[in-house]
């Protein structure tokens, strides 16, 4: 039942989010949408440039302290070392402390949570930022350095990573919960966490329209949230033509013989919306649900 | 207005003989009586999201919970008695925002790295201390193996050692090369390739312990297999020495970084053991499931091997070389070695978990 309103989700914007459900410690299942691949893209991208800025801020004055003929295979070491303790003390930090949400993640608005509903704890988001960097950067690193092997040509080594880089970029596409090796590690997966907003109850209280139950056994739920979600649609002309025939088919249906004036539209579909609305949750309250106007109704009480 | 009104209340009251009366919605009551307290919710939780927790006074803080127990209640009863998706939508949202909000760690980065090294990391390699034996054990059988090799046929340490690791060491060595390039090689040349030396070894190192760490999903044998490799090479350049008369100089040479890194190696293999007996015997879960219920502590065992090959290389990159005389060598590797033995299984032993 609870299904209904993610069905309708589902029927306007076409597209599913796959969705996991956690269990609060209070007992209560509340369903979590996974991150996109997309999303998690676009976010480690705003991450990658900003810790990339920031290390820009550590190089260049070191740089200019220690000046340009200093620029050795010690020099190189040195900043490569320090890139590795930036970059890992950025994703640390900010996962603890914004819990779960790095700069990036927290502009594209998704964050990190512990897969069975507990707390995301230090050691997890440890375990898998540094798994990140053995999925990610130090194949990465081996690779652009174009493996210069000593031995020269191809060896075994340089054809693992490649394997190994392969496998590991892939991983969030072949597993269900589209989690990366740092994710399945520390138990983690990243959702969507929109913010949304609270909009007033659409139940009109002086109904000037009235049905009657034989009426208002046409619809089920589903019916009844497409059409709380176009009545929630600021008010378009296009809006109001999709309006018009909805209320036409729904006068067809439940055989409204006299004509609705176009000034009426707003308060005939409200008054429709409230009186199903009272009549389907009144029916819920007996055990009697209606997914759908496909499914049976329940039998005249 | 009225006429109009009156016009269609006639026409309704024609098409419906009874008038209808009033409707009530429970959900709508429902709503009214709870509304305030959510939007309070929403409120603190968005002040907590933006600014964190400082943002709240004490009062706020202690309305949290109440707040976020009421809103989860809530749910639990819209569920049954609404359907009004907009409230259904926002509930949920709102009761899973909360949820992060209490449930959350309540501590600080700095907190959580200190818990992290004096309390989870020690405690991870304690409670995987056969894996972390037996890896030491497959470690020495390598150890033996390449030894003996060696030292009947030193052919051999060809092709147990690449030519790209084995730095001009070969069967072609002479006692004098050996002692005075790689042993105990003159000062300045040393010091500039320090942070490279460090880099390339960490690098490499790193490489191959994260590979025996990680191909545990492999059953385990790719690790078994690395770590015994792994001692092969370094028995083979044991037997070399040995049969230059050597040995104490290059167990000296080798112990000042060893004791770390064989021990990286070890936490390596042992992380990676502890992935194949989750893989091969998952009990009642199914293998993903168990993977993901240890996966931690055996990613802890990597984060500890990885620190481990960060001292190693620092010690190998610049103490080995400052250090010119053997008995002071073996000393600082023993004590090192006996340094991390004790971390690992003194430290957070008397915290509550």
């Amino acid at each position: 039942m609870t299904l209904a309103h993610e069905r309708t989700s589902q029927f306007f914007e076409k597209t599913r989010r796959e969705r996991r459900n956690i269990v609060t410690p209070e007992g209560v299942p509340i369903p979590v949408a996974l991150a996109d691949h997309s999303e998690r893209f676009t976010a480690f991208a705003l991450d990658w440039v900003i810790w990339t800025l920031l290390l820009l801020a550590i190089y260049v004055p070191l740089l200019l302290v220690a000046g340009f003929g200093s620029f050795t295979l010690i020099a190189i070491s040195i900043a490569l070392f320090i890139g590795f303790v930036v970059r890992n003390i950025y994703f640390v930090y900010f996962e603890i402390a914004w819990r779960g949400a790095t700069p990036g993640k927290r502009i594209v608005g998704i964050r990190v949570v512990d897969r069975a509903g507990g707390p995301l704890l230090p050691s997890a988001v440890i375990a898998r930022n540094l798994t990140r960097e053995v999925e990610m950067f130090l194949p990465l690193g081996i690779l652009l350095s174009g493996g210069k092997s000593a031995g020269g040509g191809v060896d075994l080594m340089q054809l693992s990573i490649g394997v190994w880089l392969v496998f590991f970029a892939a991983l969030p596409l072949i597993n269900r919960d589209r989690m990366r090796g740092g994710d399945l590690i520390a138990g983690t997966m990243v959702i969507a966490l929109p913010k949304l907003t609270l909009l007033s109850d659409l139940v009109e209280r002086a109904a000037q329209f009235t049905f009657n139950e034989q009426q208002l056994r046409a619809y089920g739920a589903f019916e009844l949230q497409v059409l709380e979600e176009l009545l929630r649609r600021p008010p378009t002309p296009a809006g109001s033509v999709v309006l018009r025939e909805v209320c036409d088919k729904i006068c067809h249906r439940i055989g409204w013989t006299s004509e609705v004036p176009q000034n009426q539209l707003v308060t005939f579909l409200r008054d429709f919306y409230t009186a199903e609305r009272a009549f389907l949750e009144r029916g819920q309250l007996y055990g009697k649900v209606r997914a759908d106007k496909f499914t049976p109704p329940a039998l005249p009480t | 207005m009225m006429a109009m009104i009156d016009a269609v209340d006639e026409r309704l009251s024609s098409a419906l003989p009874a008038a209808a009366p009033p409707i009530v919605l429970k959900s709508s009551e429902f709503r009214k009586g709870r509304e305030e307290g959510w939007r309070e919710l929403e409120t603190l939780v968005l002040r907590f999201e933006r600014r964190g927790v400082r943002d709240l006074s004490l009062d706020e803080l202690q309305r949290l919970p109440i707040l976020y127990r009421a809103a989860l209640s809530s749910l639990s009863v819209a569920r049954t008695i609404a359907l009004d998706r907009n409230l259904l939508l926002y509930l949920e949202n709102l009761a899973l925002r909360a949820f992060l909000v209490v449930y959350g760690p309540r501590i600080s980065p700095i907190e959580g790295l200190r818990d992290f090294f004096r309390r989870d990391l020690p405690a991870a390699v304690r409670s995987a201390r056969w894996h972390a034996a037996l890896a030491a054990l497959l470690l020495l059988i390598g150890v033996a193996a390449g030894f003996m090799l060696v030292l009947q046929d030193e052919g051999w340490l060809t092709s147990i050692i690449p030519s790209s690791l084995g730095g001009g060491r070969g069967p072609s060595s002479t006692r004098a090369d050996l002692l005075n390039r790689e042993l105990f090689p003159p000062w300045p040349g040393a010091v500039a390739t320090f942070g490279y030396f460090a880099n390339v070894l960490f690098n490499h190192n790193t490489l191959v312990g994260i590979f025996s760490f990680g191909l545990g999903l492999a059953a385990g044998v790719p690790t078994a297999l690395l770590l015994i490799y792994n001692g092969l090479v370094l028995g083979a350049l044991l037997a070399l020495h040995y049969n230059r008369d050597l040995t104490v100089d290059f167990l000296g040479w080798v112990s000042i970084h060893g004791t770390t890194e064989l021990g990286a190696f070890i936490l390596f293999g042992a992380g990676g053991l502890v992935i194949a007996e989750k893989m091969l015997f998952p009990g009642p879960y199914t293998r993903v499931e168990n993977l993901a219920l240890h996966g931690r502590q055996a990613a802890q065992l990597a984060v500890g091997a990885v620190l481990m090959l960060f001292v190693a290389a620092i010690l190998e990159g610049g103490f080995r070389q400052l250090v010119q005389s053997t008995p002071l060598r073996l000393t600082i590797g023993i004590v090192v070695g006996l340094l991390w033995l004790a971390y690992f299984s003194l430290s957070g032993r008397e915290a509550k978990r």
